[in-house]
């Protein structure tokens, strides 16, 4: 008895044994061959994916660790900091401030952007009381052999970053501009630790006599007293302060600097997860054809006991697995890339956000983690589906099975239009936290309901052609028509890039096409001076002389300046400029409707887009704006574009801010001029005026033109290799499924050579097929590019950048790129076919599984 | 109809492999033959031999009066698809074509369409016995409803000779049983000639003649004779 | 001589503590003693200076008149006043005391319209000799002149760095010191006329009449008002010596180091004594003042001064020898003077890049307590870096 049950145990551990083993063979079975086809593509794409998306985020996190951290080093130890206007604030603050009982130490700043005469960027200078600022911020302290330099007022101590940029060492002199004047400054140091980041430190005396900043200041730095209350200060303190001058922590302003640059690294994350979504679409494409290759295995498995949960963790474990290679590929690709990109381009890619210098990649554990996650994530995932198919499957007529379709679920057409519904409410919604969310997950959304609404779509349209009795074509539509499932798993990919390529190339000429035209009306004078920004400016009698240049017909000056609208925010721009408010159009590219103030109503502002976005306001809306120390209303008049200011901006008349501040410099002017007069003359004019032509920079509008595109374009190179990847890597893919598709569909030509089909004939069916694929991947990829091309232009750029752009589609680009990947498949497939009409595909009629 | 006149047959490559030598056939217009002998002995290669789709390495082969061995591969496929019909022992139904359509593949590949070419898949199936099928999708019909299909598509085009490759093997014995029957009943009806590979003692039974094939050549045998 | 090293080291310097994150040794807890301020203000001189100004020279017969020459001389290159002192809380307990302002002209800036122009520079440093830690507690402050926060009067003693301040109200003299361990507030009342130290207030440092310094000194100041060691508030009473000094130029070629003692005799009188050290040990000068308690003045040559080492004491820390008890024989004075307690280094290498004895110590005549002062020692340590 007992050995009768012991036996039976026994023949029943044989058996599961025996049926263990053979789901071992065919699941290592698998993965060999994954790890040799096309698979391996699955692992390259998901490798790609993580990497792009890893190294972004290493890139990133460099960029803003490096700006953190100098704006760390910048704020030092203080509690608190006062922030005014760029043109600063009454000095007379600093002892008020100084006297307050919770303040042990205030540190008065006077930040300075100083015109080089050898570079085009400015210099930030920092005029310090350094006894003052050692108590708070050690960055700030000048380090000098002679340490009474740190009071000479032709003393400059350029932090390590600055000096290495300036290229200058201790002992070096640096011109720069003081107003229109050269001065010679002494390199007597370095200021603080070895920083990076780009700054230099005066004496805060030398700085306001020599930059014209007497009795101004632009910053505070306070540290408080043991136990004070910083709240309690910080409401005191605010309560001295006048309008357009706050009090908060130092970490505000780094947050509001950190804030500005985030859309933008938020845009480069998701353009990397696309490149990730296209390596699951392929983990997809390829899991499922392997899934019904393998249907009469899994089948066998299926009878010999294995249950259908265990078949369904076998799949997803071989997508975990290729998930893990490939992110464990490209984690370390990642880390190169980025460390390439950060020395080659530096922290911000080449858009111009950071001026941090040198920064290294750190490997933290949590984003390693997290992008392992996403990597394997997105290969579990998009295995899910193939794996339910392949356990969904009934044995029996698996095993019968010659060649089938993907088995979809019979409400996947209704899901697609679903998520193509709530990715389009999505689009409606408003941003989080600045950031387009759900504009990133409308986009989400729509690409994935669009490719699982592929098949229903394809077969309705391919049914409406009439069937056509030439053979190999009847016989080509007859097999897509048939087996629309597997065809969109092989199209996945291709639709999923081709619709980001699509959308972004729509985007970006929207955009490109926007700034030209917008560079077309606020450029309409014929020559432009630009002194500088801070150091650097044109006095009134400079703007007489300039005005009176024979062939100059007339002269509009423009001061720029930036005030606090609101403290959790960097300084918005203050453009006084001449400007008619009867004819605003005429100088600002307006947005929408424009209005004229009534009698006695405040007078007229006109607002960026930006500023509309961030305070909801439009035209006929009342502003207070803080200008000269004081609150003044204002109507806002109108909105207008503005690419070249993120931050925002605000264009004032020029004679209002005049009187309000009694700031009559200007760092800009537009100038146009007589029929007769010669552009070269009146440059030369200005040049000679100026003692040298760098000290005012005179353009064309078609330089300046010319200087805007080319870094628009520049900015955007990097977005435009990593749509290329992501189309190149869908297309490699297509051209895998199909080549694993068509060998796996040899036994089916070899009966057809049997009888009768010419080798050709197969080819062009072949050829066909791909070509009516292509077809149909291209146009379901134009379909979803342009809807999220929309999305793109009115809700992620609008909720990022506060840029609008008016709509540009380029049609030959979209032609020539639909042609290139028509033909690309087409050949791909006709490729393909060769292998499979030779001697071994009639010999494999007998071939049996 | 079918003549084989010294052939012989080997398979190079990393191992070469002498199938046969010194074979000849004949079979004449209406006669149905069958080739018997073990798995792997080369049956398979002798009817692709035949059908014109492996050359051979001596000797002639000569179907309704032709040498295929001085075609090229494009007249030898037109030649096959006039003149041949294939049973295999896998079906080898086209899965995303209807019954219908599957049978009329050698009118379509002749560039016959049209109310002719239905007439005669109707004609066909109805002989098969799957009349009123011609819409199903293969999915829906049973191994033998299949392996009716291929003989409708075999013999739809009227070719002078089938070649039929274990028509039975994947089938069950009474299912098998129905198959040789209907086979031998159409293709005798269409007055072709047939050669059939089995290991099959009853598909042999219903040969008029039944050869061994053996490395040397063919031998007239019996059904009686097979085990 | 002490090489004189990073001039204006100090005043970059920022306090000590709350200091993080700076990748270079910013000076922390920067004490001047006020001869080596002097060296440290000479050395201006000695770099080539941009913007040269000229500094007025000390000139014998000039006649000092108070309480005008209590305040600042802004046009000297350094002035310091300089409290030290003795302090008994309400428990009979002794502590030492010292607070010190300088102010400096560095030359620079002069042309400068600007408020923060760094025309006339403040420092400060406070200490306390507390027996209860056996070492001392010190704070400093640093700042340019400017806005009220930091200033020195020139109608009389009123200087101030934020909330350490030494005012002068006719004889009475009001010192608030915020410190980070400690805080002082104490008035300082004078019972006598200024002391004019050297030639009637010009007091010469070494042989050439050119190294000399304005110099008077208030002995004897009665002091009450409260002293706080962390949160602890306690009433003291004690004496206390106030020096004032101002000049462009001070010590001699050759010079090491000095010694330097003042002494508030229990019966009212007062001496004050140092002596200016070359490498080998020897005073190249030497001078001091002797006042009876009723205000009979003696001002001493230096072959009437002689200090004699009786005991050192080693510090563990930097491992010097500091003689922190001598017998001072100056004119008919003969005083023994020992130390409150050993420990009274203050440890300025980080800063001024020199360590130096600074400490309360008693008066003994024979066996018997016959003064309060304080005694200063520099130039112990092995030679400096340069």
């Amino acid at each position: 008895m007992t050995g009768i049950a012991a036996r039976m145990r026994l023949w029943g551990d044989a058996a599961r044994w025996s049926a263990q083993r053979a789901v071992a063979r065919a699941v290592t079975g698998g993965l060999r061959e994954a790890l040799r086809g096309r698979s391996l593509l699955a692992v390259v794409a998901i490798a790609f994916g993580v990497a792009l998306g890893y190294a972004v985020e290493l890139v990133n996190h460099a960029a803003v660790s490096e700006l953190n951290a100098d704006l760390a080093v910048l704020a030092g130890n203080a509690d608190l900091e006062v922030r005014g206007p760029r043109s600063g604030f009454d000095e007379m603050l600093y002892p008020t401030i100084a006297r307050d009982a919770g303040v042990a130490v205030a540190s008065p700043v006077v930040e300075v952007g100083v015109k080089l005469r050898d570079h085009d960027e400015p210099l930030d200078v920092l005029g310090v009381d350094v006894f003052r600022a050692a108590q708070i911020n050690p960055a700030l302290v000048a380090v000098a052999r002679e340490r009474v330099d740190a009071l000479r007022s032709d003393a400059l101590f350029p932090s390590t970053g600055a000096a290495q940029w300036l290229g200058v060492d201790v002992g070096d002199s640096v011109i720069v501009q003081a107003g229109l004047h050269d001065v010679a400054l002494r390199v007597a140091g370095r200021a603080g630790a070895d920083r990076a980041g780009r700054y230099a430190v005066m004496d805060i005396a030398a700085v306001q006599d020599r930059f014209d900043r007497g009795g101004r200041l632009t910053r505070i730095d306070l540290r408080l007293r043991a136990g004070a209350n910083a709240e309690a200060v910080q409401k005191r303190l605010q309560a001295l302060l006048p309008p357009g001058v706050d009090v908060a922590p130092p970490s505000s302003s780094a947050q509001a600097t950190t804030r500005f640059s985030r859309a933008y690294r938020v845009n480069l994350n998701v353009l990397a997860l696309v490149a990730l979504f296209t390596g699951a679409m392929l983990v997809y494409a390829t899991q499922t054809l392997s899934a019904v290759r393998r249907r009469p295995q899994f089948a066998l498995l299926r009878t010999l006991g294995l249950s259908r949960r265990r078949l369904v963790m076998w799949v997803i474990g071989e997508g975990a697995v290729l998930g893990a290679i490939g992110a464990g590929v490209g984690l370390a690709t990642g880390y190169l890339i980025a460390s390439m990109a950060l020395a080659r381009f530096g922290p911000d890619l080449g858009a111009g956000f950071f001026e941090a210098g040198a920064a290294k990649p750190a490997a933290e554990p949590l984003s390693i983690l997290i992008f392992a996650a996403l990597g394997i994530g997105a290969a579990v995932l998009a295995s899910a589906l193939p794996a339910r198919e392949a356990a969904r499957a009934a044995p029996a007529a698996a095993l019968k099975a010659i060649d089938a379709d993907v088995l979809l679920p019979a409400a996947t057409n209704r899901i697609a239009w679903l998520l193509i519904g709530v990715g389009f409410g999505m689009a409606f919604l408003p941003s989080i936290d600045e950031l387009p969310l759900f504009g990133y997950l409308a986009i989400a959304l729509i690409l994935t309901g669009g490719i699982l609404a592929i098949p229903a779509a394809a077969q309705a349209a391919l049914s409406r052609i009439r069937a056509p009795r030439a053979l190999p074509l009847s016989l080509a539509l007859a097999h897509l028509r048939a087996t629309p499932g597997r065809f969109a798993a092989m199209l996945a990919a291709v639709v999923a890039s081709v619709a980001l390529m699509v959308s972004m190339a729509i985007m970006v000429t929207s955009f490109r096409q926007s700034l030209d035209d917008w560079l077309r009306v606020v450029l309409p004078a014929d020559l432009y001076l630009r002194a500088g920004t801070d150091s650097a400016f044109l006095s009134p009698r400079d703007q007489q002389v300039i005005a009176a240049i024979p062939g100059v017909a007339r002269a509009e000056f423009m001061r720029v300046t930036s005030i606090i609208v609101d403290p959790s925010r960097p300084r918005v721009v203050l453009l006084a400029r001449d400007i008619d408010p009867h004819d605003a159009g005429a100088r600002i590219a307006l947005v929408g409707r424009d209005i004229v103030p009534a009698a006695g109503a405040p007078p007229p502002v006109w607002i960026s887009e930006a500023v509309a976005d961030m305070q909801h306001l439009t035209a006929g809306a009342a502003m207070t704006l803080p200008i000269g120390g004081r609150n003044v209303a204002f109507t806002v008049a109108g909105v207008f574009r503005d690419y070249a200011r993120q931050q925002g901006s605000i264009v004032i008349e020029r004679a209002r801010y005049r009187a309000l501040s009694g700031d009559d410099a200007v760092n800009e002017a537009a100038l146009w001029l007589a029929q007769d007069a010669s552009v070269a003359a009146v440059r030369d004019a200005i040049a000679r005026y100026s003692g040298g032509r760098a000290r005012i920079r005179a353009e064309t509008p078609a330089s300046l033109r010319d200087l805007s595109l080319a870094t628009f374009d520049r900015t955007f190179a990097v977005t435009y290799a990593l749509e290329a990847a992501a189309v190149i890597i869908g297309l490699v893919g297509l051209s895998a499924a199909l080549a694993a598709q068509t060998l796996a569909r040899s036994r089916e030509f070899g009966m057809l050579r049997h009888v009768g089909m010419t080798r050709r004939q197969i080819e062009a069916m072949l050829a066909i097929e791909g070509a009516v694929l292509a077809a149909i991947g291209v146009a379901a990829g134009l379909i979803q590019g342009f809807a999220v091309s929309l999305i793109l232009i009115h809700v992620v750029n609008r909720q990022s950048f506060h840029w609008g752009m008016s709509l540009h589609v380029p049609w030959l680009s979209l032609a020539l790129l639909a042609v290139v990947l028509l033909v690309l498949a087409t050949a791909v497939a006709a490729a393909s076919a060769r292998r499979a009409t030779g001697i071994a595909a009639v010999r494999a009629v007998r071939e049996d599984w | 109809m079918v003549e084989l006149r010294d052939v012989a047959k080997a398979f190079d490559g990393s191992s070469p492999r002498q199938i046969f030598t010194g074979l000849s056939l004949r079979v004449e217009p209406g006669e149905y033959v069958a080739v018997v002998g073990a798995s792997g002995v080369g049956k398979s290669t002798l009817l692709n031999t035949i059908a014109g789709l492996e050359a051979v390495d001596a000797g002639d082969v000569i179907v309704d009066g032709v040498d295929c061995a001085h075609l090229d591969d494009e007249a030898r496929t037109t030649f096959r698809r006039d003149r041949m019909g294939f049973v295999f022992q896998a079906f080898h139904v086209l899965p995303y074509l209807s019954v219908a359509a599957n049978v009329a593949l050698p009118l379509a590949l002749q560039g016959l369409h049209g109310e002719a070419a239905d007439a005669r898949v109707h004609a066909m199936l109805e002989a098969v016995g799957l009349g009123g099928r011609e819409a199903s999708a293969p999915r829906e019909l049973s191994g033998g409803e299949l392996q009716r299909v291929a003989i409708a598509r075999a013999l739809v085009h009227r070719p002078s000779l089938v070649l039929a490759d274990e028509p039975t093997g994947n089938l069950d014995p009474q299912t098998a049983r129905q198959i040789v029957a209907l086979l031998r009943e159409t293709v005798k009806a269409s007055g072709a000639a047939a050669v059939l590979a089995t290991h099959s003692r009853a598909v042999a039974a219903s040969a008029d003649r039944v050869y061994r094939l053996a490395k040397d050549g063919l031998h007239p045998t019996s059904a009686a004779d097979i085990e | 001589m002490i090489p004189p090293r990073l001039p204006l080291r100090g005043c970059a310097a920022p306090q000590g503590g709350g200091i993080r994150g700076s990748g270079r040794p910013v000076a922390a807890n920067v004490i001047l003693s006020r001869r080596r301020f002097l060296a440290l203000a000479l050395g201006v001189a000695v770099t080539p200076a941009r913007g040269e100004v000229t500094y007025p020279d000390v000139e014998a017969g000039t006649t000092l008149v108070f309480p005008r020459d209590e305040g600042a001389h802004p046009a000297f290159r350094s002035e310091w006043w300089y409290v030290t002192g003795w302090l008994r809380d309400s428990r009979g307990r002794d502590y030492g005391f010292q607070i010190t302002f300088f102010r400096n002209r560095p030359g620079v800036a002069e042309a400068s319209t600007s408020r923060f122009a760094p025309k006339q520079l403040l420092f400060a440093h406070a200490a306390i000799a507390d027996p209860g830690v056996e070492r001392l507690r010190v704070d400093q402050r640093a700042a340019r002149e400017g806005f009220g926060l930091a200033y020195a009067s020139a109608d009389r003693t009123d200087v101030r760095i934020d909330d350490w301040s030494l005012v002068q109200d006719a004889d009475r003299f009001v010192a608030k010191i915020a410190a980070r361990d400690f805080a002082l507030d104490l008035s300082l009342a004078a019972t006598m006329p200024p002391l004019l130290e050297g030639d009637r207030g010009v007091s010469r440092k070494g042989p050439d009449p050119v190294d000399a310094s304005y110099y008077y000194s208030r002995p004897q100041l009665v002091v009450t008002g409260t002293l706080t060691l962390g949160d602890d508030a306690r009433q003291v009473t004690g004496v206390a010596w106030l020096d004032h000094e101002w000049s462009s130029r001070y010590l001699p070629q050759g010079a090491v180091g000095w010694d330097w003692t003042g002494i508030d005799f229990d019966d009212g009188s007062a001496l004050m004594a140092f002596r200016i050290r070359d490498a080998s040990a020897k005073a190249l000068w030497a001078g001091g003042t002797w006042r009876g308690a009723h205000g009979a003045t003696r001002t001493l040559a230096p072959d009437e001064i002689a200090f004699t080492p009786l005991a050192h004491w080693r510090s563990p820390r930097t491992g010097i020898d500091y003689p922190v008890s001598f017998r001072v024989r100056a004119g008919n004075s003969d005083v023994t003077l020992a130390p409150l307690f050993p420990d009274q280094e203050l440890d300025a290498r980080i800063g001024v890049g020199t360590v130096y004895w600074e400490g309360a110590v008693r008066a003994m005549v024979g066996d018997r307590p016959a003064g309060r002062g304080y005694l200063e020692l520099t130039g112990y340590g092995q030679p400096l870096r340069i």
